[in-house]
């Protein structure tokens, strides 16, 4: 999970830039040097030789999963059978999942999870990307605070977690019992609070890199628009609502953008802590697939990649939909 | 956010004592901030005063955040009792290490060529690169085990390597602007002075980007050693567990065969206690190299976000 938002950094800063950058050396460098020296610089072989080992890796182990996800979500492949591995049977899975009220509850389930995730997310992140903008002594320690839970294993930190919900010895029902509450939850046991808990262990791991974020959008926003909001007599809320917030409008599309995809897919927290328990009231689309694939009966990895095809697809929909409000104007 | 001189005057001019001295050292944000901290650090101070606290002191006091007395029993019984955890952490440090390696020589390399060299469809493949990075994975983990279960490199940590090696978009580009941004003249001048592209590169180009490998580097380790999930899918054997799938096997298993170990130290710690120690001492690398490394770090995380 972190190692994804970390590498995300640069995830979509390209859509944009690169092209800029790639057409920029390609059409400057011919017209700028003379010709005898392009010829000195044209190095075809040895060009292809120093991308040669990435590409060799990049293909094997990343462009064939994905053409073969795709393909493999057309077929009847159970691992325990080999030779199923090409047994195409057309949209089959794909009736199949849409019939299915398992896959319907888990996709309820992971609906719920990310509206209580997402929100929560956007609402600390940009409180505390605030709250560091306005100090100038210690914003490096703060910053270093908040990304240090993004750093850390995720099992380390949701089996931190477990321990903090533990129902006799964990921190949070010891704190309830001093505070006279008599009988606390047991959190990840029961169904009603199951969810709740595995989304504030959640919302504390990622919320670190949004935050980052909206304070590099708080800082780019620069003081004159507020010298002169001031001037005209707006207070700090006015401030907040007329400037801050439409211009963070690009960096929350971003967020959301980087935040979606992984907490509508969400799979670690169930196979770390749950198994999709108590009741299922934690099966998410991406712990019912994982199941299907690796746990249960003859591995039926044709049935998950469709499935799995289907969210990849529906968190494409939705990150089209945030480029697109990102891009709509007032 | 108004920190300019005439808002501090204006509002200098018409407010009392105290609130000038409440803004100037901004008292409001930093003591709002140091419950965020403190909320945001509570569950990892825990996990520490936990680990540090004999059986009667964690069951009769849980939830004190100070240790009463200072008890290294929770690490005595990890070291002598755990026997995985040492298989686990150098598991860990092998896998990541060799990450690591292939990252930055493979993203050097390619970042180089793409920067520097001109050959046929350079952009082109650049470009798709770039592109598929943003094609969603549907399909992709059970199209992986596929292929690790194929190539024989299931439950192996060389094929491991190569699996976390190959994520090289984001390096090669970072590696590609580390380049770009070198002036050309210095390669252009050793040029006319005979070397060979290669030495070029090399002596020359790769010195120069020497952060930017860091940068690579820090995100690659801090990266594998967290993976989860396709460790987790791909690793069944317990001699080849990473430390961040194993301890997940170990603080789930229960304790019983391994305090047979150590018949001396049962009753004298807490199970929940030991987990704790266990935990910290899983994430510790990665903490060590994340305070170590700090500037890298952000560098890595911000520029990538300013370029946007």
């Amino acid at each position: 999970m972190q190692a994804y938002s970390a590498i995300s950094a640069l995830f979509f800063s390209p859509a944009k830039k690169v092209f800029v950058v790639t057409t920029q050396t390609t059409s400057t460098r011919p017209k700028n040097q003379p010709k005898k020296q392009a010829s000195l610089l044209r190095d075809d072989l040895l060009g292809y030789l120093f991308i040669a080992p990435a590409l060799l890796l990049y293909l094997t182990f990343n462009i064939w999963p994905l053409i073969r996800g795709i393909l493999m979500a057309f077929t009847d492949y159970r691992f325990i059978y080999p030779d199923t591995r090409w047994a195409f049977n057309g949209l089959n899975n794909f009736v199949k999942l849409f019939d299915s009220p398992k896959v319907r509850d888990a996709a309820i389930v992971s609906a719920k999870y990310s509206l209580i995730v997402v929100p929560a997310v956007l609402i600390l992140a940009l409180f505390t990307a605030i709250l560091i903008s306005r100090v100038r002594r210690g914003s490096s320690f703060y910053r270093w605070t908040v990304y240090l839970p993004t750093i850390l294993p995720v099992a380390v930190s949701f089996l931190m977690f477990r321990q903090m919900y533990a129902p006799n010895f964990g921190l949070i029902n010891s704190l309830l019992r001093g505070f006279g509450v008599e009988k606390p939850p047991y959190w990840l046991g029961e169904v009603t609070t199951a969810l709740p808990a595995v989304g504030a262990a959640h919302l504390w791991i990622i919320f670190g890199f949004p935050t980052l974020l909206f304070l590099i959008g708080i800082y780019n926003i620069g003081s004159e628009l507020y010298e002169a909001a001031s001037l005209d007599g707006a207070s700090r809320w006015q401030q907040f609502a007329y400037i801050t917030l439409p211009l963070l409008k690009p960096t929350t599309a971003m967020v959301l953008i980087l935040i979606v995809p992984g907490v509508f897919g969400v799979t670690d927290p169930m196979l770390i802590l749950t198994q999709g328990g108590p009741q299922g009231s934690t099966q998410t689309l991406g712990y019912y697939l994982y199941d299907i694939a690796f746990v249960q009966g003859d591995l039926r990895l044709g049935y998950a990649s469709s499935i799995s095809l289907v969210v990849s697809l529906v968190t494409a929909g939705l990150v089209a939909l945030i480029f697109r409000w990102s891009r709509e104007r007032e | 956010m108004s920190t300019n001189s005439f808002d501090k005057a204006a509002s200098s001019r018409g407010q009392s004592g105290v609130a000038v001295w409440l803004r100037r050292y901004e008292i409001l944000p930093h003591a709002a901030l140091a419950v965020v901290m403190f909320v945001v650090l509570l569950p990892i101070l825990w996990l520490i005063s936990s680990s540090l606290k004999d059986a009667q002191q964690f069951y009769n006091h849980p939830s004190e955040l100070l240790p009463r007395a200072i008890s290294l029993v929770n690490y005595q019984y990890m070291f002598t009792a755990i026997q995985q955890l040492p298989v686990y952490m150098t598991n860990s440090f092998i896998l990541a290490f060799g990450v690591t390696a292939i990252q930055v020589l493979c993203a050097a390399l390619a970042g180089y060529a793409f920067a520097r060299m001109t050959f046929r469809g350079r952009d082109i493949i650049f470009l798709m690169i770039v592109i598929s990075m943003f094609v969603p994975r549907g399909g992709g983990l059970m199209a992986l085990y596929e292929l690790m279960n194929f190539l024989k490199l299931r439950n192996s940590l060389f094929g491991m390597i190569l699996l976390f090696g190959s994520h090289l978009p984001v390096p090669i580009f970072i590696m590609r602007q580390a380049f770009l941004s070198i002036p050309k003249e210095i390669e252009e001048s050793a040029m006319i002075d005979g070397a060979s592209r290669w030495q070029i590169f090399w002596r020359i180009a790769l010195p120069l980007a020497t952060s930017a490998m860091v940068i690579v580097a820090t995100l690659a380790f801090v990266g594998v050693w967290s993976d989860f999930l396709v460790t987790f899918t791909m690793i069944d054997r317990d001699s080849q567990l990473t430390i961040s799938v194993g301890i997940r096997k170990v603080l789930t298993s229960g304790y019983e065969t391994a305090t047979a170990n150590v018949p001396e130290l049962r009753g004298q710690f807490a199970s929940e206690a030991a987990d704790a120690a266990m935990l910290l001492f899983s994430a510790f690398p990665v903490v060590l190299i994340y305070a170590l490394l700090q500037r890298w770090f952000m560098k890595g995380i911000t520029e990538g976000a300013i370029k946007f």
